[in-house]
């Protein structure tokens, strides 16, 4: 019985980290390029097919640099959520931002990704479109990308879909953002064939960034002020400047094929 | 330490051409007594339907085909050497369901005979020098576990090492959810290893089967210079469950089949199982500029 009750508890707290990642007033890609960049322009369109609004990108100003800058929007509000798809990229999302890091390596600009995604969109266009075809494109890109790369995990870190923008050289994340092979519903229908069993997902599957940074996804958690971002913008949003402008100036120092290299090994070393 | 040195290899004797570490290799499907077809129901006798390569002579549904006897299946006679790579034990996150997942993996090496959900193996195919990366449905759905991802990374290197084309035959379910976010991170492994044999300008073919979803097809399987379907295959990033119970929209007709994937420029060929040796073959020796 006590057992029982331990497990409750230890997958109501779990659970209640995830949702914490997925609180609605979280920092989003939008908010944060608006405030850490200037003259950010949106740049749309995968010039194949059309334009995904879960990934926004554009070349801006930060900190002195020119920086080609690309995030995953999941939106603040019914409307915007919507056109943003709740952050889920169809294939044309990770083209678009595939042709937006080619940009920037032509123009020896660093990139910034900002992730924030529950998944990629799971449905019959993105299927089509090949959604699988896509995500592995944007993997091989980031790998080989010669120009410096820095992600940031604002919130949810979720899938492949996340870890597509995700291959930098720098990888960071929010101290309470979440980064899972898959969400707990989808990782509990799978494992036990019961979306409904989400939080026993949670516990079983230690979706917190700690876990990312053990195995080498992640590399630096910046800190938020508690209760936690939600609560903080400005401030958390302050220290992702500060760290991001940190690493844009440690990797320019860096002979890119030192860079690539150190990349490429990074992540053949992933996992364990 | 040297990658090669914890790698070791042994060539097999004629009689038993498929030895791996530890038990000896079965294969997946019977070789006594009648199968039969998953789709028409029609019976065969067990050495029948193996020397037809698991294909249903009567409706041509291709069936599911283990690591061990995808490997003879491709590779010309007596010259597959199956690499012995040993990847110890992973559980990162101590993963427990009701079984521990030390236990998953511990049974399904016993009832497999394999080490991990890939099986790798120098070979010569149609006359060219190869490595073959071949995965096993039957370990547990041929999930990308860290111990998979890291089998086929070295795969890559020896064939950079060695100068030999990849051939990949790709069949998943797509991550290991046992192990989380290692195993996420197998789609990078994987393709760190992929982009070593793209830098080496070495010929890259994936054989996709049935089925292949996740992050196996978001990674290594479609990062190839040639992707080939096998007839029927079901192929895709989200299962068609997924998407029906997240959209509720109504699947079209053969949804996400090889078929389907060709008429939407997502795979080069459809193949029938009989006849991948020689067009793989051909490709590999057009690609290295032998006649």
């Amino acid at each position: 019985m006590s057992t029982t009750i331990e497990t409750t508890e230890r997958e109501r707290i779990a659970f209640a980290a995830v949702e914490l990642a997925r609180h609605p007033e979280r920092p989003r890609a939008l908010q944060v390029i608006a405030a850490i960049t200037s003259g950010w322009t949106e740049l749309r369109g995968d010039r194949l097919f059309g334009d995904d609004r879960a990934v926004v990108g554009g070349p801006a100003r930060l900190g002195g640099r020119s920086v080609m800058v690309i995030g995953q929007e999941k939106g603040t509000d019914p409307m915007t959520r919507a056109l943003h798809n709740f952050g889920m990229p169809h294939p044309e999302g990770y083209r678009k931002a595939v042709r937006l890091m080619r940009q920037a390596e032509k123009f020896s600009m660093p990139v910034l990704c900002l992730v924030d995604t529950p998944a990629a969109h799971a449905g019959i266009g993105a299927e089509e479109r090949g959604q699988a075809w896509a995500i592995a494109d944007a993997l091989l890109c980031m790998l080989g990308l010669r120009t410096p790369t820095v992600s940031v995990v604002l919130s949810e870190g979720g899938s492949g879909g996340a870890l597509a923008l995700a291959l930098a050289d720098r990888v960071l994340a929010l101290e309470n953002a979440v980064y899972t092979v898959a969400p707990p519903e989808t990782c509990a229908a799978i494992l036990y064939r019961d979306a409904g069993q989400r939080a026993r997902a949670a516990a079983a599957l230690r979706p917190g960034v700690d876990t990312a940074n053990r195995i080498g996804l992640v590399d630096e958690l910046i800190p938020e002020p508690p209760p936690g971002a939600h609560a903080h913008a400005p401030l958390v949003i302050a220290a992702i400047r500060g760290a991001v402008i940190r690493h844009l100036d440690e990797l320019r120092d860096i002979p890119i094929d030192e860079l690539v290299a150190e990349r490429r090994s990074r992540y053949r070393a992933a996992g364990g | 330490m040297d990658r090669a040195d914890a790698v070791t290899s042994r060539r097999q004797a004629p009689r038993n051409r498929l030895q791996a570490p530890g038990p000896e290799l079965r294969p997946t499907a019977p070789t006594t007594g009648t199968v039969a077809c998953p789709r028409c129901k029609r019976r065969f006798v067990a050495e029948r339907y193996a020397a037809d390569l698991n294909v249903c002579s009567e409706c041509g549904h291709h069936g599911v085909v283990g690591a061990a006897q995808r490997i003879e299946q491709l590779a010309d006679p007596n010259t597959a050497e199956t690499l012995a790579v040993e990847v110890g034990d992973r559980d990162p996150l101590g993963f427990d369901d009701g079984v521990p997942y030390p236990q998953r993996v511990a049974r399904a090496r016993e009832r497999t005979g394999l080490h991990e959900a890939f099986l790798t193996a120098r070979a010569s195919l149609a006359g060219n020098p190869v490595m073959l990366a071949c995965m096993d449905f039957e370990f547990l759905g041929g999930s990308l576990g860290s111990g998979a991802g890291e089998i086929f990374a070295r795969a890559c290197e020896m064939a950079v090492a060695e100068r030999r084309a990849l051939v990949a035959v790709c069949t998943s379910g797509g991550a290991r959810m046992q192990e989380g976010i290692a195993s996420l991170a197998q789609m990078a492994r994987c393709s760190a290893g992929v982009a070593e044999v793209i830098d080496a300008r070495l010929p890259y073919v994936t054989i996709l089967g049935d089925p292949c979803f996740g992050g196996v097809t978001a990674s290594f399987a479609v990062q190839s210079d040639v992707i080939i379907a096998e007839p029927g295959a079901r192929i895709g990033f989200a299962g068609g469950r997924v998407i029906e119970q997240a959209t509720h929209d109504k699947l079209p007709d053969g949804f996400q089949t090889a078929e389907f994937l060709l008429a939407h420029g997502m795979v080069d060929a459809v193949v029938e199982r009989g006849r991948l040796r020689d067009a793989v073959g051909t490709l590999i020796r057009i690609y290295s500029g032998r006649a």
